[in-house]
């Protein structure tokens, strides 16, 4: 069947491309009932152009730490999971759910029938393979040991070994193949976001013998990869290139339903001189635009527009003696207008944030995590004056100086000088001293402690609340203001504990936290959930863009006639 | 081809030796002479004239619009240029009109029923652009002032030292600059930053660094060409000290290079300026200079224009006038140039 | 002549020396490290990652092998491109910000040179004033400014030439032009008062006296005297153009080296920013070395070489 179809597929692509001569038309997979869209799409070149603001930084999947790496990775490979058309998690390289044991914690997965470019079916050992590599201390991958620490059985313990330069055993780690087509993965503990885990680049599965045959130049260009994603990418000279070419991937086990033959990929870093480049039909999709850019296709049928799951705050550091007052905090928290900030000065689509855990992010049976906690620390100018006096009093001041470490985001001059206007009007005797550094600057500041009030956000890994409240757990790498509540942590314990099983709890539980963390002690001052806009080809339908791992799936894209 | 002149023409010269000493034009000193021959100079006379206004309005400006730098009125942000008396003249730039995707006109003043003139319109957090023109304008203006004092001090009298000592001396000081310009500045900027408060001082400290060094090098080439002209192989003769000769022979016929480089410096270092706030050394929001006005205004160009172009028209105006004032006075300074 | 020039490479190799040492070092006190997700590294990740890379090391170890392996030609691999060797990167880069930077001078000067010799032959006239607001209108207004224009004017609007990236002579254009004011301006306005000064010379008025033409006594006398304080601050300029343009690479998309140096120092890739500096400071005083012998050639009266007094 497999063998059958795939070389009906060579026939028509042969076919196709004598007709249209250089561009091969829209050929998928004929043998099913989609004529009709088989037709319209038949007319039309199934390929596009588009741009992204940087260079592919690497394509290894296990060395991978950033979402341009994501996501072509995520367009030309797969894991046991992939994120679907919503972004959720479903069963991929892995044949159906998987067992689990009644713990939760050692999953035997069955691989279906897939095979990497090169013909090498994918096996069980390909994910061992891969997994031990990306724990191996000699690979140094930063991600391999962030995603696995704590959470697959036995990374955190090599990760240690390899630091303290001591013996460890890369056969420890909790993965195993049983058979070619059977792996088995063992938990630390349980895990409630497991899926996303899966779905996640780091866990995708390496072909032993290619990596070790490759060398050092594994990864190094598009003929030293191997692909078992919907697309391979056959133009791609390495991590500095400024264009690369993605094509359909013939041997995908779904490729019946990747309509796209081809996508061509350009650098362009200025967000303006992307648009321009739209505006002169160069390219059918631009990278993200600048938050000014937007107001100028407001309304235009060309942008697209939508909310991350990125939350920026305030952080308040409560090695200041001031800001350790949770009165000042709260008053700091509710003091400056996040409805104007959101329309009138970003006016990008980003909302007002009055929480921690983002909006359209996680769900528990279709209710929003929102939902049921509602808004917090709202704008409120006579609350902030009160508690404002409230703890100057407490103090014994009457005036306070403070220094605001700014943001690094390219809006952050004009949210800054927002914020230090607001604050300022609205709280009497408090002056706003600003401090705007490079990104290098501000991480170390961030790290030292060296700071009153500091611009951040933060996006998640996986589709989980933790992902977020994980941050402020007492000393937590993340946390770095001095925030600590018993209550918190232990909630956060159980969530990642004993609730881990159990969605309802865990979700409650997480709730609750955010509850502690915002409404009791104002630990942080939550300001906007960031949206993200591109200029996309009206006619070029069916991206999907994701709120953790890769931006962008383009499995489902097709290009429309006129 | 032989003329013949008119006897009549001849008359008799008269020689009375007590009058070949007398001096028939006034005696002025060379600043007077200076300026008698800019004024000369209709080009010059102009941009004095208006670099004049400019600095003027810098001070007079902020006070004049009744509207604080800093005040931010979210409601009224965005606004376009509207000035009484002028708003009804629809070609000019000041109606308060904005023209939207459609290409159709509209108010934004009446939209939002605002009563307020903004003259020069108002930015994205609804501060009026009029009062920060102005008050940036001041900023740059010092900004320049400093940089063109570090130049004129410390570029000249080291590009003189190399230039005119040579030798030895020259190749040390020379191989110096060469290692000042060879360090990223980028990567010392950083440092400073870690060192230093954001404000006047760390500009000046960050321009200090490489700032006066291209100005030290043209100096240093005009000496070593001059040095050797006949007039300062004279002096040298005479028995003249080193710095008199420096001093009297050699600054007077650098002032073309000087002045000229100094015009160069000053643009540089107003930019230098807004990449140094932008990076967080420089002044911090909500004080602005003409520099980082600019670099705000160009995100929104094609949205909100004229919150880059106003900035950006009176940067070049005083670029321009101050060059043009340079030219006259750079002829006026030029000994050869006496009539 | 031949002695100056051994002494003259000898001091060279001393001052590149310098310049990487003390870069060395103050790179290495600047915080961070080049990891790009270091805020998500736990201590003991953090240890392995230096370790592989040999951050763990003393400063002074690591800038010793450094300098050993520099010597030997290797100059590391880069951190933001993993697998990327920095010579291999810099060449790559090196090829487009060379070509427009010469571009870029070309053009610069010639017109540059244009504006200027005709400014001084019609002293404050309009046409003077006209020159030099061109000149000082290209120095007033900042580059990404004119770039931005340029490229939606001329791309957009009349789509007369590619809005931007890198892909054959056409491409190059919008971009030289925008990296053109700078030499431009300064051609124009040192070539007007150098030439103003020359024309007011003796030996001008002796070729005018001669019946010389206007142009030969601006080209053939006055040029080449007018020429020190222009190669002066060319060569310089040169040298920074060669090495790009952060401003004009990011708006046209170019893979130049300019934008690549901000990066790598943003970012803390010490190979990167190792290479890239040894580079632009060896080009730099070649570059002094090349302006210094040419002031002999241009005024044999110049003797830098010093010697006797």
């Amino acid at each position: 069947m497999k063998k059958s179809k795939y070389s009906l597929l060579l026939v028509l692509t042969l076919v196709f491309s004598l007709i249209l001569a250089a561009c091969s038309g829209g050929n998928e997979g004929a043998d099913n009932s989609k004529e009709e869209e088989n037709n319209a799409a038949s007319d039309v070149p199934q390929e596009f152009k588009m741009l992204d603001s940087s260079e592919i930084p690497t394509m290894d999947t296990v060395l991978a730490e950033g979402s341009t790496s994501f996501t072509y990775i995520g367009n030309v490979g797969e894991g046991l999971y992939r994120l679907d058309k919503d972004g959720k998690p479903v069963p991929a390289m892995s044949d159906g759910e998987p067992k689990v044991n009644d713990d939760k914690t050692v999953f035997t997965f069955t691989l279906r029938d897939a095979k990497w470019s090169n013909g090498d079916p994918v096996t069980a050992q390909d994910f061992v393979f891969a997994w031990q590599r990306a724990i191996d201390p000699k690979t140094a991958s930063p991600y391999g040991p962030y995603m696995m620490g704590g959470k697959i059985k036995g990374a955190a313990e090599i990760t240690q070994a390899g630091a303290d330069k001591k013996e460890y055993d890369l056969n420890t780690l909790g993965v195993k193949a049983i058979d070619d087509k059977t792996l088995e993965v063992t938990l630390e503990k349980p895990v409630v976001y497991w899926e996303d885990l899966f779905a996640f680049p780091t866990f995708y599965p390496q072909n032993q013998k290619f990596v070790e045959e490759k060398g050092e130049a594994f990864a190094s260009n598009a003929e030293n990869l191997l692909y078992n994603g919907p697309f391979k990418m056959t133009k791609w000279e390495g991590t500095d290139a400024q264009e690369w070419v993605l094509e359909k991937n013939p041997d995908y086990w779904d490729a019946e339903n990747v309509k796209m033959e081809k996508i061509t990929v350009n650098v362009v870093k200025d967000s303006g001189s992307a648009v321009n480049a739209f505006e002169a039909g160069e390219t059918d999709m631009t990278g993200l635009l600048s938050s000014d850019l937007v107001p100028q296709y407001e309304g235009d049928e060309r942008m697209m527009s939508w909310l991350d799951a990125s939350v920026f705050w305030l952080k308040m550091n409560q090695k200041n003696e001031a800001l350790a007052n949770v009165n000042i905090r709260k008053a700091i928290a509710m003091a400056f207008n996040k409805e104007d900030l959101a329309t009138s000065i970003l006016s990008n689509g980003s909302v007002p944030a009055n929480y921690m855990v983002p909006k359209e992010f996680v769900n528990l049976d279709g209710k929003d995590f929102r939902e049921a906690n509602g808004d917090m620390l709202v704008y409120n100018v006579e609350e902030a004056k009160k508690h404002w006096e409230a703890g100057l009093k407490e103090l014994g001041k009457t005036e306070l100086t403070i220094r605001y470490l700014g943001g690094d985001t390219e809006a952050s001059k004009k949210i800054d000088a927002y914020m230090k206007n607001q604050l300022e009007t609205n709280l009497e005797g408090l002056t706003v001293e600003l401090e705007s550094v490079p990104f290098a600057v501000r991480l170390e500041r961030d790290n030292a402690m060296d700071y009153d009030l500091q611009m951040a956000g933060w996006g998640p890994d996986y589709g989980n609340a933790i992902s977020f409240a994980d941050l402020w757990v007492t000393n937590g790498g993340s946390n770095r203001m001095g925030y600590t509540n018993e209550k918190y942590d232990e909630l956060i314990k159980k969530a990642q504990g004993e609730l881990a099983t159990k969605p309802k709890e865990n979700f409650e539980a997480l709730q609750e936290a955010e509850r502690i963390l915002l409404e009791e002690d104002a630990g942080i001052a939550p300001v906007y959930q960031r949206a993200s806009n591109i200029l996309i080809n009206p006619n070029l339908k069916g991206l999907v863009e994701y709120q953790y791992g890769p931006d962008y799936s383009f499995k489902w894209m097709t290009m429309q006639g006129e | 081809m032989e003329r013949k002149i008119p006897k009549e023409l001849f008359g008799q010269a008269i020689i009375d030796s007590s009058k070949s000493e007398e001096i028939n034009k006034p005696s002025l000193n060379f600043w007077q002479d200076a300026w008698l021959r800019v004024r000369k100079n209709k080009g010059a006379i102009v941009s004095l004239i208006i670099a004049a206004l400019v600095i003027i309005m810098a001070f007079v400006g902020p006070v004049i619009s009744g509207k604080e730098f800093d005040t931010q009125k979210v409601s009224h942000n965005n606004l376009p240029p509207r000035i009484q008396g002028l708003e009804n003249i629809s070609w000019l730039p000041f109606d308060g009109v904005k023209v939207n995707k459609a290409g159709k006109e509209f108010s934004p003043y009446e939209q939002r029923k605002v009563e307020e003139y903004y003259w020069f319109g108002t930015d994205a957090l609804g501060r009026d652009i009029f009062t920060r023109v102005w008050k940036g304008t001041q900023i740059s203006l010092l900004i320049a002032l400093l940089a063109a004092l570090i130049d004129m001090v410390i570029g000249v009298i080291y590009g003189a030292v190399s230039g005119y000592f040579g030798g030895r001396i020259d190749n040390i000081m020379q191989r110096i600059t060469e290692i000042l310009i060879g360090i990223p500045y980028l990567i010392v900027v950083i440092l400073m930053i870690l060192l230093l408060k954001p404000g006047i001082a760390s500009i000046v400290i960050a321009m200090t660094i490489t700032g006066w060094v291209g100005m030290s090098r043209v100096v240093r080439a005009q000496v070593l060409k001059l040095k050797e002209q006949e007039y300062v192989l004279a002096s040298r003769t005479l028995g003249n000290s080193h710095l008199k000769i420096i001093g009297k022979h050699l600054l007077p016929n650098l002032a073309g290079v000087i002045i000229i480089n100094t015009m160069f410096t000053i643009p540089s270092a107003i930019f230098n300026e807004a990449f140094l706030s932008f990076i967080g050394l420089g002044l911090q929001d909500p004080l602005a200079s003409l520099g980082t006005l600019i670099d705000e205004g160009f995100k929104v160009l094609r949205l909100h224009p004229y919150q880059m172009i106003i900035p950006a028209i009176v940067i070049s105006t005083i670029m321009i006038t101050f060059n043009l004032l340079a030219d006259g006075l750079r002829d006026a300074l030029d000994p050869k140039m006496r009539d | 002549m031949g002695r100056y020039l051994v002494q003259r490479v000898f001091y060279m190799v001393i001052t590149l020396f310098l310049i990487t040492s003390l870069t060395f070092f103050l790179m290495k006190i600047i915080p961070g490290t080049p990891f790009a997700s270091a805020n998500k590294l736990s201590p003991a990740q953090m240890e392995i990652m230096k370790a592989k890379y040999g951050l763990d090391e003393p400063v002074p170890v690591q800038y010793a092998k450094y300098i050993g392996n520099v010597v030997t030609g290797d100059f590391g691999i880069s951190f933001q491109f993993s697998n990327r060797p920095v010579s291999e990167l810099i060449v790559k880069r090196m090829g487009p910000s060379a070509q427009l930077g010469f571009q870029a001078m070309f053009i610069g000067t010639i017109i540059g040179i244009f504006l200027g010799v005709i400014a001084a032959l019609r002293q404050n006239t309009w046409v003077d004033y006209g020159a030099t607001f061109l000149a000082v209108l290209g120095k007033a207004v900042p580059s990404f400014v004119f770039a931005g224009l340029l490229q939606y004017f001329v791309g957009v609007k009349l789509g007369l030439l590619p809005v931007l990236f890198w892909k054959g002579f056409e491409y190059t254009i919008l971009p030289t032009i925008a990296l053109a004011i700078f030499p431009i301006a300064i051609t124009a306005r040192f070539m007007r008062t150098e030439m103003i000064d020359v024309l007011s010379s003796d030996y001008i008025t002796l070729a005018k006296a001669k019946g010389a033409s206007y142009f030969e006594i601006a080209f053939k006398h006055a040029l080449r005297n007018a020429l020190i304080p222009v190669i002066t601050v060319l060569g310089p300029l040169f040298v920074s153009l060669m090495t790009g343009s952060l401003v004009i690479e990011k708006i046209f998309a170019i893979p130049g080296i300019g934008e690549q140096f901000v990066t790598s120092i943003t970012l803390n890739d010490y190979p990167v920013i190792m290479g890239t500096t040894i580079l632009y400071a060896a080009l730099f005083v070649v570059i002094i070395l090349i302006v210094d012998i040419l002031y002999g050639i241009i005024d044999p009266r110049i003797r830098v070489s010093g010697g006797k007094k």
